[in-house]
């Protein structure tokens, strides 16, 4: 792990007078796999999707990629492109094809002429197994095909950092299986990844580093393994025995 | 792409061991399942027989169709429609107080609009490069022909415009103008400052509280006081601009209402991916905007087409004004009734293509949603 790909210093942020987020300190190594588990509500949505600026942080200061995160605006389109996300409901563009999908981003956005974008898209179609669906649109596709889409739509910008916001949270649980493997093939490459996420199981398999946030707080932090088997708050400890019970 | 192209079509075994009834087992089980029912439709069928006889009877049957002698003596004692009247005035009609020698041109103007109109609703023009072109191309040649004043053509003044080529044009330059009208005035109304949205939303309310036959009015005949004179354009031009801002007022809110319907999380994804506001608003939203509120355009188009009509009373003559012509001359005052089914089915013609074409796009557009 060389140079912070995000580092994160003294963080808050506010909705109105209510506090989402408190003094957060992170920094993200590049390379790093990261999982942010914690009940619902205790923001860790909303802390990966300041990462890029979709929430906009009141306090304290947000790096990305060596640049930091303010009210610049050509600032912030430079660095999304360089940052992928996939959401919890795919959010893919329901009146373009599965291809336009992942040659939009890289053909405006990055100016790559139509034909290498597609190129590119169909690669990485093929890596997350869905190829021949390439000219078909999202509304026919299953949700567990729909975010593999949405991973090699935000893969196709060749992003340096990749967000998770809740990926399988949306799946019926027969199609959990088929992102999560895609999931993990990714880790295996080396990229950056920050993961919220309730599969503990994939957490123990991919992650450097499980972060457990409640209320707004980083609570605890550390090695899955430590983590959930020894875990030092209290806090912690309940979730987890929440979580794992079933 | 070629290893994509073999992609079995979705919902193509839903009918799958279901076969239609025939027509004769339809007809029975919808009009004749029981006595009573049979009783009622029956009735039903006799009276819309009865009916369409006596229309056919007057409109066709006992209808006079042309005055060989160019009067309207032919008319004087029938029972049935005096399509003379169109025979007779039909220039009128469709191209209002343009010169008669000159007339050719406004039929020509007419069919250059109307043949515009009609490809860029082909998708092959969807492209923004394409529908520049046409419309500018479509434009210039309408309004060389009309205008005249070159190629040895004598200059005619919008003024002695009028008719069905009027309407067209008076149709498509203010859809053509107020549309982008709509987009600006709907994207604008969105903006996250407070000042442009709040006088944006002021204009459209404005705009829309106010009829247009008064903007109309204000836009020919007050604006000239009003205005520095290098401003002031040709009267049919303010009109025509008038005439825009009244749809785009309208158009606009559609637009928005539009915009409100796409998830956020579409808008999200898009700047997640590095798109800037352009891309973003070009790309993903407008497009979803117009599928979302295509039903509210097409009725927006629909009515904006009749709305034409109310250029008479700043003196234009319309196709409807050009019909009150038509049989206003004493001698054929009699046959208002054949003139103005004339002007109906004229107006018909229009606006059921236009609802055809909007109930087409809705088929085509289908596939690519939820």
């Amino acid at each position: 792990m060389s140079e912070a790909a995000i580092r994160i210093t003294g963080m808050n942020k506010y909705y109105g007078r209510f506090q989402v987020l408190r003094d957060i300190n992170l920094d993200v190594g590049s390379g790093e796999r990261i999982v942010i588990c914690g009940p619902s509500g205790s923001g860790k949505s909303t802390l990966i999707r300041c990462i890029n600026r979709l929430e906009e942080h009141q306090q304290g200061r947000i790096d990305v990629l060596g640049t930091e995160l303010n009210d610049d605006i050509g600032n912030i389109d430079h660095i999304r492109r360089d940052v992928g996300m996939v959401f919890q409901h795919f959010n893919l563009f329901p009146h373009l094809t599965v291809l336009e999908n992942c040659t939009l981003a890289p053909t405006l956005a990055r100016k790559i002429p139509a034909e290498e974008a597609e190129a590119t898209a169909m690669t990485y179609l093929e890596r997350v197994r869905i190829p021949e669906q390439a000219s078909k649109f999202p509304g026919q596709l299953s949700g567990g095909q729909q975010q593999r889409v949405a991973i090699a739509r935000a893969l196709c910008m060749k992003p340096k950092i990749l967000l998770f916001d809740e990926p399988t949270s949306a799946l019926d649980p027969e199609m959990i299986k088929e992102v999560l493997d895609v999931m993990v093939e990714l880790a295996s490459d080396g990229m950056t990844m920050l993961c919220v996420t309730h599969e503990m199981g994939f957490a123990r398999q991919v992650a450097d580093r499980v972060i457990f946030m409640d209320k707004g707080e980083i609570v605890e932090q550390g090695r899955p393994a430590e983590l959930f088997d020894n875990p030092k708050n209290e806090r912690t400890r309940t979730f987890l025995s929440q979580v794992l019970s079933h | 792409m070629t290893a994509v192209s073999d992609m079995n079509t979705p919902r193509q075994t839903l009918n799958v061991g279901f076969r239609p009834d025939g027509l004769a087992t339809r007809l029975r089980r919808r009009y004749f399942r029981t006595p009573a029912n049979a009783l009622i439709s029956l009735l039903g069928m006799a009276a819309l027989l009865y009916l369409a006889y006596h229309a056919l009877d007057w409109a066709v049957l006992k209808a006079v169709w042309s005055s060989p002698d160019g009067t309207s003596a032919v008319c004087r004692d029938i029972a049935g429609a005096c399509w003379a009247v169109i025979q007779q005035r039909w220039r009128i009609i469709i191209f209002g107080l343009f010169p008669y020698d000159e007339q050719w041109r406004s039929m020509l103007a007419c069919v250059v609009m109307v043949v515009t109109i009609v490809l860029s609703c082909l998708p092959w023009f969807w492209k923004p490069l394409r529908l520049s072109i046409l419309w500018c191309a479509g434009f210039i040649i309408f309004y060389v022909l009309m205008r005249g004043g070159l190629f040895g053509m004598r200059a005619v003044m919008p003024a002695d415009w009028g008719g069905l080529t009027l309407t067209v044009f008076l149709y498509a330059a203010g859809v053509l103008i107020g549309m982008p009208m709509a987009i600006a005035m709907a994207l604008l109304r969105r903006s996250e400052m407070p000042l442009v949205s709040r006088m944006t939303g002021a204009l459209i309310d404005g705009v829309r509280s106010l009829p247009l036959v008064t903007i109309l009015f204000t836009a020919a005949l007050i604006f000239p006081f009003v205005l520095p004179d290098w401003l002031q354009g040709d009267k049919i031009w303010r009109v025509i601009i008038g005439f825009a801002l009244f749809f785009a007022a309208y158009q606009a809110e559609i637009i928005r209402s539009g915009i409100q319907s796409i998830p956020v999380g579409q808008e999200e994804a898009a700047k997640a991916l590095g798109l800037s506001y352009w891309q973003r608003t070009g790309r993903i939203m407008l497009p979803q905007a117009f599928r979302n509120a295509l039903p509210p355009t097409i009725n927006q188009l629909v009515i904006t087409f009749k709305e034409t009509s109310l250029i008479v009373i700043i003196g234009f003559f319309d196709i409807l004004a050009s019909g009150n012509a038509a049989y206003g001359t004493g001698e054929w005052s009699f046959a208002y009734f054949e003139v103005y089914i004339f002007v109906a089915l004229v107006y018909f013609v229009f606006v059921f293509s236009l609802s055809r074409y909007g109930a087409y796009l809705e088929r085509r557009m289908r596939f690519g949603q939820h």
